[in-house]
């Protein structure tokens, strides 16, 4: 067939191979220089930030504003900053128990219902008054931390005994715990002065302190659950287990791997931190507990940690970004009178686009000769 | 009879391994043509080749006396050459008739038009040649005999008339090996040319129409089996008994490990493992020769601490049964495993050379407290390890274990598994896919590790290996230990116990 075609072609054959007829090889990538995967990670960024931009203008933002909306205003302000960061603080937690868990290979989608009995546990110890009050918020945060654990026990025994899915079983333990907190804040836990379905707001000494400068003693926690979660896989013996469970399961049992101790002790560690993000939103953000508290977590919380790569490091900046689109959207809103949607759109947007950078990450588009030459 | 497909002068190497050289080979339409052989001959390398899989590196390819070259298996598949490979490659969730649509040529009609046509022509051909089966019937549902008859369908219908069976028999009892080389026959018989590879005797002597012997990647001599006795056959197949190479037997030390009546659970009317006695001497290296398949697996996997399913009794010296050890302990008893599967059990590949190495002994602190892994010291001693057991390729002791090439990978397992001085060392296939550079140096470790007092279990289907490296030697058959030889010992009679009690 190409001789014939090359037989009837002009002889004085164009310079310049002709754009059809180039061949392409998509191969795979051993490894990559780690600036260059942040280079990729920032063009990758800023095409949709691009994109969101062109919406927004189309919108009737002016673009001249833009810039100054979305980039200064939302971290250059002290106010906006201390709401970026604010707002960072469950979403890093959630982000970092995510990481954790896919890291035992062990698909944690019940981050929300792990969050739901933190925030219940927290708001029990308020109601009872357990303990002094000197140790309320103290003896709070510990109960939030069991109770997301527990909430994260039984799938995880049910998966290493009986090898029930995770996937289904954590997922529906999430329903399970939001028509429980329904049950409570319309039922027994109702606020008693204004009947609203929420709990009676915690006392002062039972929220969150601000530190200093108006900043809430969430963001200091966070620091802390991220460097608590890098300790746990970059620098204690554990971390080792971990990579290996992670990258072969048989491997590490044949090697001597507690495989069966790492998962469980991770996946609870996963568990813990979601209830610590949710006693966070309810004593730091909410003052009490509400009956949608929750929302939105559990997903930012997955596809943090697989935008990091379930690094969680990586976790903690994915989850500020998170924040100031959050935060970012929320002033557009206000200012703009953009609609929630379009601000869900913008942030679909550059989720894909750090999403899809990944391909390029791991594969190498290499020309390869054309079909005629 | 005319010939239908020929070999001549094929050579092929694998990573500086000749598998192949210098090999020939004719079968002729209308024949059964056994092609017999140890492992690691290089049966199943000459029958890819043939196959169009792998391309030889010198030789030619002759059909009906015609040269041609195959660039792949589509191209000996319009040449009607049809290989049935040992390993079934059939999707499972699939019906037969699925399946075997997948292999033909893309015709017109709708799909669920081509399958009833598919359906059609199965039950036909299995009328024709008296198999039975259901081709509605999901593939994942079918006994192994099942599945090998829709292997073989498939190839007929895809056209084959030169049809490659690899090791047909070794997963089929008895009777039913008998009833599948008998239609085998009757498909010669109408005119096609059917390859026969295996290692039976009893199959060759009673199917095949002429038999080729290969050894070490060589075609010996292509004979008529009813010429030639068993005992000859198998003289051909093994080789001459080579004088033994200096092996200077050290005194061996008391029973460290027996295992007595060490049975797997039953399935089918089967035990996989059929009550193996044996015991480990220090000092000393048991080998076990055997076919492959024949529960060296199992075996490896009970005693190494994988999961298998057993009863019976493996006792420790000093600690009773090691079933009951976990890895730590295994440890702490100073075991070493040397599994068959390289990346499947003892490397992972993803992760770094050293933290393949310090796996090995982070367990006992000696890479700082839980809370701190010194990955500094774990890397310095990673690389004294790659030194002393010259590991090469290895640029830095971070680059991934994937990255390292079979030989090397190998001696880094055994770096990781010997740094304690072991006292029993469990190796499977230590040496398969590696040169022979590679080879004689894992030996050497085995020996040496003998020589320090270790007990030393070498389960490899290479019966040189067995026979250059233990003092004694038990013949593994149908999951028992059927013979037992002591240094020097004779390797014809290894090779009839192999092959006898199949």
């Amino acid at each position: 067939m190409s001789e014939l075609s090359n037989a009837t072609r002009p002889t004085s054959a164009p310079k310049r191979q002709p754009l059809t007829s180039r061949r392409y090889a998509l191969e795979i990538r051993q490894q990559m220089a780690w600036h260059w995967q942040a280079l990729i990670l920032a063009v990758s960024l800023i095409f949709g930030l691009g994109i969101s931009a062109a919406i927004l203008i189309a919108a009737g933002v002016p673009g001249g504003e833009l810039l100054d909306e979305f980039v200064i205003l939302t971290l250059f302000d002290a106010q906006s900053l201390r709401a970026v960061l604010f707002q960072a603080a469950p979403i890093v937690m959630v982000g970092i128990a995510g990481c954790l868990a896919f890291r035992a290979r062990f698909w944690n989608l019940g981050l929300e219902g792990q969050m739901i009995w933190g925030g219940i546990a927290a708001t029990a110890i308020s109601l009872f008054e357990v303990g002094p009050e000197s140790t309320r918020l103290a003896l709070m945060f510990v109960a939030a931390t069991l109770a997301g654990l527990a909430w994260a026990l039984a799938p995880v025994l049910l998966k290493l005994n009986l090898k029930v899915n995770e996937i289904i079983s954590t997922l529906m333990l999430n329903y399970i715990a939001a028509n429980f907190l329904l049950h409570l804040v319309y039922g027994a836990w109702k606020d008693p002065k204004d009947s609203f379905p929420y709990s009676p707001q915690y006392r002062a000494f039972e929220r969150l302190p601000e530190m200093f400068d108006g900043y809430s003693m969430a963001i200091p926690l966070a620091v802390l659950v991220a460097l608590f979660a890098w300790w746990f896989v970059g620098v204690c013996r554990a971390g080792l287990y971990l990579r290996f469970v992670d990258a072969n399961p048989r491997v590490a049992d044949a090697v001597g791997v507690p495989v069966r101790k790492v998962i469980v002790g991770t996946v609870l560690l996963s568990g813990g931190l979601a209830g610590i993000a949710g006693f966070v939103v309810a004593a730091g953000q909410e003052g009490r507990l509400t009956q949608a508290f929750y929302q939105g977590y559990g997903f930012s919380g997955i596809l943090i940690a697989f935008l990091a790569r379930n690094n969680p490091l990586a976790a903690t900046i994915v989850a500020l970004l998170v924040a100031t689109l959050f935060v970012a959207g929320r002033n557009l809103q206000v200012f703009y009178q953009i609609p929630f949607s379009m601000v869900q759109l913008i942030q679909a947007l550059i989720v894909i686009c750090v999403a899809s950078s990944d391909f390029f990450i791991r594969h190498r588009i290499r020309r390869i000769a054309g079909r005629e030459s | 009879m005319p010939n239908a497909l020929q070999l001549t002068g094929v050579s092929k190497s694998f990573d500086g391994f000749k598998a192949l050289s210098d090999a020939s080979f004719t079968v002729k339409w209308g024949e059964v043509h056994a092609l017999l052989g140890e492992n690691g001959a290089g049966k199943s390398s000459l029958m890819n080749i043939a196959a169009g899989l792998y391309a030889p590196e010198t030789g030619e390819l002759l059909i009906d006396d015609n040269k041609v070259q195959l660039k792949g298996p589509a191209d000996a598949a319009r040449e009607r050459i049809g290989m049935v490979h040992q390993h079934f490659k059939l999707v499972k969730p699939f019906s037969v008739a699925e399946n075997i649509l997948l292999g033909l040529p893309r015709s017109d009609g709708s799909h669920r038009k081509r399958l009833r046509e598919t359906e059609r022509l199965i039950a036909e051909k299995a009328e024709q040649i008296g198999f039975s089966i259901d081709p509605k019937k999901t593939v994942a549902d079918l006994s192994i005999a099942e599945q090998q008859r829709v292997e073989i369908l498939k190839v007929l219908l895809a056209g084959a008339k030169i049809l490659i069976l690899d090791e047909p028999t070794a997963v089929l009892t008895d009777q039913e090996g008998e009833r599948l080389l008998s239609t085998v026959q009757g498909l010669a018989r109408q005119g096609a040319a059917v390859i026969l590879v295996t290692h039976r005797m009893a199959d060759v002597k009673r199917f095949a129409d002429r038999v080729t012997v290969m050894r070490g990647g060589r075609t010996v001599e292509t004979l008529d089996p009813q010429q030639v006795s068993i005992a000859d056959l198998v003289k051909l197949t093994v080789g001459e008994s080579l004088p033994a190479p200096a092996h200077a037997r050290s005194e061996p030390g008391p029973a460290l490990l027996s295992v007595r009546g060490l049975k797997s659970p039953e399935i089918g009317g089967r035990r996989i493992l059929d009550g193996i006695d044996l015991s480990l001497r220090g000092g000393e290296i048991y080998g076990i020769a055997g076919v492959g398949g024949n529960g060296q697996s199992e075996l490896a996997n009970v005693l190494m601490g994988l999961p298998e399913p057993s009863e019976g009794e493996i006792a420790l010296e000093g600690f009773g049964d090691l079933r009951t050890a976990d890895m730590d302990q295994r440890r702490d008893l100073r075991i070493a495993a040397i599994p068959a599967d390289r990346y499947g059990l003892a490397l992972a590949g993803g992760l770094s050379i050293a933290e393949n190495f310090a796996i090995g002994q982070v367990h006992s602190g000696r890479y700082g407290p839980f809370w701190l892994l010194r990955e500094g010291r774990a890397r310095e001693e990673t690389q004294a390890a790659v030194e002393r057991f010259d590991v090469q390729g290895v640029r830095n002791v971070r680059q991934k274990a994937a990255l390292l090439s079979g030989g090397n990978a190998q001696k880094l397992v055994i770096a990781r598994e010997f740094s304690r001085e072991p006292r029993i060392v469990l190796a499977h296939s230590p040496s398969r896919g590696l040169d022979v550079r590679a080879g004689a140096a894992v030996h050497q470790r085995l020996l040496a590790a003998r020589d320090s007092g270790a007990a030393v279990l070498l389960i490899s289907e290479d019966l040189d290996e067995v026979l250059a490296l233990a003092d004694r030697i038990g013949v593994m058959s149908a999951g028992k230990i059927v013979a037992e030889f002591e240094r020097p010992a004779d390797r014809q009679a290894i090779g009839k116990a192999m092959v006898d009690h199949v």
